[in-house]
């Protein structure tokens, strides 16, 4: 999907679903981040509408959790940890070495849509230091082999796509 | 529930559960410094500076949260609370910028007044200031985030008490902040610029904008709005005379609360316009022959105008005389003006611009309920189970009343919006019935409210108590009534008879609150309407009781007043009538003067009289009616013929232009007096500065007029005058007694049984090919009425705000409005009578076939669009007019 075109439509039927539940805000922005693969900013508005909220009120919502954003992202999402482990174990390198790589910056995305780079606070993964995922993949014990592989096979994938 | 016993510094206390401590302590004298705790919101418990310790346990908690709990035994000031406290201030303050030294808000800040009650200056921490970008652009609110605390009472102002959601918090920890929506500019968000949140602000992260720099104000005064019929109290920070700030009033019990308007908020600043009127004038012609108005004393103007208006009597009657007051001037002036005209100069030539309004709606609506309506308070409105709401949009007349519907909502009341226009309460949470087809039906709302009527009917749903103690021959009406089918008038409305339903099952077995436009007599079928909207709340039993019965959001703060002391052609004060010889002697003996038998001329009565001439001068008070009425032209024409004008005004204006005699006047906030809001509230207030120049308060300059033509009674006191009121009108007997009383109107039920309005078919206009489009002069908030001060107001004028023509976005794309990106075409807009040039903007709310034309902007071009003849009574609705737009 095009994320710089916003589909009214399909906003409209998620929608649907919850219309007037207060409560069903969480899940409702849970599926349109599923669907358009982040929270369309034209999307607040209707959302609020629907569910009798301020539009600031369903922002401050999206805001609060990391979870959800209000940018589009790549198709393939990296998180890479910089948690205490991670950095003993030389994550700095890593992520320096991928933003060479990708040439993005933290909160980053690719101007094709295909990569975005984030970084995290702890994967819950220590004993794997240093570690990233790529959407919801792991990947442990890095080393600048393993990251060129891993984001040639991905960039791999994003050609054939 | 039992009480429960604890202790605040050694004092025994007992008090409800549910009490948080901090109310407790407050309710007994001890103070606990606060920053996000407001009476008026709901507690929050985010700064956590309001800590008190139960030395039973040690522990530290946030009072204005905590409810007490059986034996506590709180210390709001040991030891460990003040470190405690001490450290949230040296935070708070490691977290501020420099700027701070230099800061509005200054003195006021209750940071820094705590700060200094602490005795923290130097934080000894690392210093962490929270740069935000600072926001100035609109003329009305400052914001500089980073000295925002989070205390949250902006957003929580904001959609508690508002019900507006313009903001809220964003992200987390040190980047959250309060934002709008995107993130944009307030003035690109749906802040209506209440100023609510700036007056709530502790700190100087939100301040008033000033064009110029005020400085602290050096006091605060108290007074009432000039504007709208809220009347919410003021309180105005004065600064060498002048008025440099204006907060809502810290006064428990008012009308407002800690809420505001933009216009009362901010609009003030018209009171130092260079437009003001300074001295008092005289036409004269000068050596060239060139007439002009000059510069005058009181004395030979008052001589002037007094020699005049005698001699025009003396020569062509005293029916030859008009005058018009004003609803937005005091109780105490408007019955001095009306007694002027009557006992001095002989005529009931006296009238006022609202009295084709507002006051016409309060009549009626009062006629009809025995005066059941006149006494509406608005806490009531905010306490109802239902609220009805008939073509009105309290947000932009009355927006004070708008936030006590939209409380009301959030307590569960159900709200039902009838009106063709999607106004925000449709969209908060309304249960909305709208002509459902394109094209909107003419007489929607009369039959909306009458499908509900009949429905309740056919389900014998009434309040049968009420229907059988007072109403006059009920079974007669429901018979009539019983043969109305409410599908059929559902379809007349255009409504689907199953959202009518829904509606009627809503509104059953409850007591309903109505709001009725205050310009619904002003438009097509407004008179049925009303009889419509009121027969439902006499079925319902809606009359009479708490929480329920029929609110007038009227448009200029003293409607209720001016009508109250007579300020009307066949009404003498207190609303005797003219064309009653008992109700006349009443007045005649207490005035021990003789008051003409014939009703006087209403104001379309007294331009057609200045036309054929047999009218020969007007004193007008307070009035503009070269901006104000219809077909502006057609009045100047009018107005010219007269042989003498005199204007008595606050401000220059086209009318003082005409003028013979020009008396410069104070506003409300430049004298004493009272004011009668539209929930029947008699508010009494003392001047906050004195007039400029020369001018003087309005009784004042009648005082000494009255006296210049040889009347006896001396009225130097507002006192005097209200001594009088009092006897004269028995409603206003507690008038001045204290700050705020109420209007005691005679109990309705010892008037007999009040009959229900017959329900006749209505014809509606065909459209006129020609004219294709409705076009609705209606009220934005920015200007109130036609604008005369508003449109002097440094802030309003710099809004940005121009009063573009509103359309439905499929009209506009059919007209090919629309280019996609938001810009706004000039149109011109034309009626049968003539045609006025605005820009255009796309408005979703609009519904197809209509436009909204805002009044007020433009010099109060919409006028021109208006027959003057709409006025003539009963009035064909002059704010509804045909139209066809072309674009430029
Ligand atoms: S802007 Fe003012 S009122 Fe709003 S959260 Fe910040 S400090 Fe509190
Ligand atoms: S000015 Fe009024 S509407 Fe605007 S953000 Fe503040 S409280 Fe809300
Ligand atoms: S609601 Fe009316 S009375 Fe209140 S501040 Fe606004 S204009 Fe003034
Ligand atoms: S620190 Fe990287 S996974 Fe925990
Ligand atoms: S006043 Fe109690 S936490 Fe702020």
């Amino acid at each position: 999907m095009d994320p710089t075109q916003f589909d009214r439509e399909k906003l409209d039927e998620i929608i649907k679903n919850y219309q007037d539940k207060k409560w069903g805000l969480i899940p409702l922005l849970q599926d349109v981040q599923e669907v358009f693969g982040f929270i369309p900013p034209e999307s607040i508005e209707p959302i609020a509408d629907a569910l009798q909220m301020y539009p600031s009120q369903v922002q401050g919502v999206i805001t609060f959790y990391s979870g959800f954003s209000l940018k589009p992202k790549g198709r393939c999402v990296l998180k890479v940890c910089r948690g205490t482990a991670c950095h003993v174990k030389g994550s700095r390198s890593i992520l320096r070495m991928i933003k060479k790589d990708l040439k993005l910056e933290e909160g980053e995305t690719s101007p094709d849509y295909q990569f975005t780079l984030e970084t995290v606070a702890c994967l819950g993964a220590c004993f794997l230091a240093p570690t990233m995922m790529v959407n919801r993949d792991y990947f442990g014990k890095l080393n600048p082999t393993k990251v060129t592989s891993v984001l040639g096979e991905y960039r791999k994938e994003s050609k054939e796509a | 529930m039992k009480n429960i016993a604890f202790s605040i510094n050694g004092k025994n206390i007992s008090t409800l559960p549910g009490t948080s401590i901090l109310e407790a302590a407050i309710k007994n004298g001890f103070r606990i410094p606060t920053l996000c705790s407001h009476a008026d919101l709901a507690p929050y418990g985010a700064c956590r500076i309001c800590l008190v310790e139960d030395e039973n346990t040690g522990r530290l908690m946030a009072s204005c949260v905590t409810p007490v709990a059986p034996d506590m035994k709180i210390n709001t000031d040991s030891p460990r609370v003040t470190a405690n406290r001490k450290n949230i201030v040296r935070l708070m303050i490691a977290e501020h910028p420099e700027s701070c030294i230099v800061c509005n808000k200054g003195n006021r800040c209750e940071l820094r007044m705590i700060a200094a009650q602490l005795g923290v200056a130097e934080t000894r921490l690392y210093r962490m200031p929270n740069y935000k970008p600072f926001e100035t652009m609109n003329p009305f609110i400052t914001r500089d985030l980073s000295k925002c605390i989070l205390c949250g009472k902006c957003i929580r102002a904001d959609h508690e008490l508002v019900g507006v959601g313009a903001i809220d918090y964003s992200d987390r920890g040190f980047a959250s902040r309060p934002v709008t929506l995107h993130e944009k500019p307030l003035e690109q968000s749906r802040c209506t610029f209440c100023g609510t949140c700036v007056s709530m602000c502790p700190t100087g992260a939100l301040s008033t904008q000033n064009t110029i720099f005020t400085g602290t104000p050096e006091m605060e005064k108290t007074t009432i709005c000039g504007f709208c019929g809220a009347g919410c109290s003021l309180s105005m920070g004065v600064s060498g005379n002048r008025v440099v700030e204006v907060n809502p009033s810290p006064d428990t019990g008012t009308v407002n609360g800690a809420t505001l308007c933009v216009r009362g908020h901010f609009a003030h600043d018209f009171l130092l316009s260079p437009d003001r009127l300074i001295h008092p004038m005289i036409r004269r012609t000068d050596e060239q022959g060139m007439e002009a108005l000059q510069p005058a004393g009181f004395d030979d103007a008052l001589s002037s105008a007094a020699g005049h208006l005698a001699d025009i009597k003396r020569r062509y009657g005293p029916e030859s005389i008009g005058f018009i007051g004003s609803a937005k001037c005091t109780n105490e002036e408007n019955y001095l003006f009306q007694k002027i005209a009557r006992v001095i100069f002989g005529t009931n030539n006296i009238t006022s611009l609202g009295s084709t309004g507002s006051q016409a709606l309060l009549r009626k609506a009062a006629e009809r309920t025995m005066g059941d309506c006149r006494v509406s308070p608005l806490s009531d409105l905010e306490n109802a189970e239902a609220i009805v709401t008939v073509l009105t949009d309290p947000d932009h007349t009355v927006p004070v009343a708008g936030y006590h519907i939209k409380r009301a909502v959030k307590k569960g009341a159900q709200l039902v919006v009838i009106d063709p226009h999607r106004s925000d309460l449709a969209a908060f949470g309304g249960f909305w019935l709208h002509p459902e087809n394109s094209g909107s039906s003419k007489a929607f709302a009369f039959n909306a409210v009458n499908a509900i009527t009949a429905h309740l009917i056919a389900d014998d749903a009434m309040d049968h108590d009420f229907v059988k103690s007072r109403i006059e021959d009920p079974l007669g009406w429901m018979d009539a009534m019983a043969d109305t089918d409410p599908e059929a008038l559902a379809g007349k409305a255009q409504v689907s008879p199953q959202k009518i339903k829904t509606a009627a099952l809503l509104l059953q077995n409850k007591k309903i609150a109505f709001v009725i436009a205050a310009d619904l007599l002003e438009t097509r079928h407004g008179k049925e309407t009303l009889d419509a909207a009121i027969n439902l709340a006499l079925i319902t039993g809606s009359i009479g009781t708490k929480n329920a019965g029929i609110f007038i959001p009227s448009i200029e703060n003293n409607t209720a007043g001016a009508l109250d002391m007579g300020c009307a052609p066949d009404l003498l004060p207190g609303g005797r009538s003219i064309a009653d010889p008992q109700d006349r002697q009443a007045v005649e003996d207490m005035w021990g003067a003789k008051i003409p038998e014939t009703e006087g001329k209403d104001i379309h009565g007294l331009i057609e009289a200045a036309e054929v001439g047999t009218l020969k001068a007007l004193y007008i008070m307070g009035e503009n009616p070269l901006r104000a009425l219809p077909d502006p032209e057609r009045v100047r024409t009018a107005l010219k013929n007269l042989d003498f004008i005199v204007v008595q005004d606050i401000i220059k204006n086209q009318t003082a232009e005409l003028a013979h005699v020009v008396l410069p006047a104070g506003a409300f906030a430049e004298k004493q007096g009272s004011f009668t809001n539209m929930e029947g509230r008699i508010q009494s207030f003392t001047a906050v500065v004195p007039p400029p120049g020369e001018a003087l308060p309005d009784w004042t300059i009648l005082a000494m007029l009255a006296r210049k033509t040889g009347y006896p009674e001396q009225y130097t006191t507002i006192e005097k005058i209200r001594q009088e009121i009092r006897r004269v009108v028995p409603m206003y007997g507690a008038l001045g007694s204290h700050r705020q009383v109420w209007i005691k109107p005679a109990d309705s039920r010892n008037s007999g049984k009040i009959p229900l309005a017959p329900i006749d078919d209505l014809k509606v206009d065909d459209t006129d090919e020609k004219y294709p489009l409705s076009a609705h002069i209606m009220n934005r908030r920015w200007h109130l009425g036609s604008g005369t001060r508003t449109s002097r107001s440094a802030r309003i004028s710099a809004s940005g705000n121009i009063g573009e023509v509103e359309m439905a976005p499929g009209d506009a794309k059919a007209m090919g409005l629309t280019d996609g990106n938001g810009n706004k075409p000039m149109i011109r807009i034309f009626s049968p009578f003539g045609g006025i040039e605005r820009s255009v903007a796309v408005n979703r709310a609009v519904p197809e076939g209509s436009v909204f034309i805002p009044q007020g902007f433009s010099g109060n071009d919409a006028m021109h669009l208006v027959d003057f003849n709409a006025l003539k009574p009963p009035g064909s609705g002059w704010r509804i007019v045909p139209v066809r737009i072309e674009k430029i």
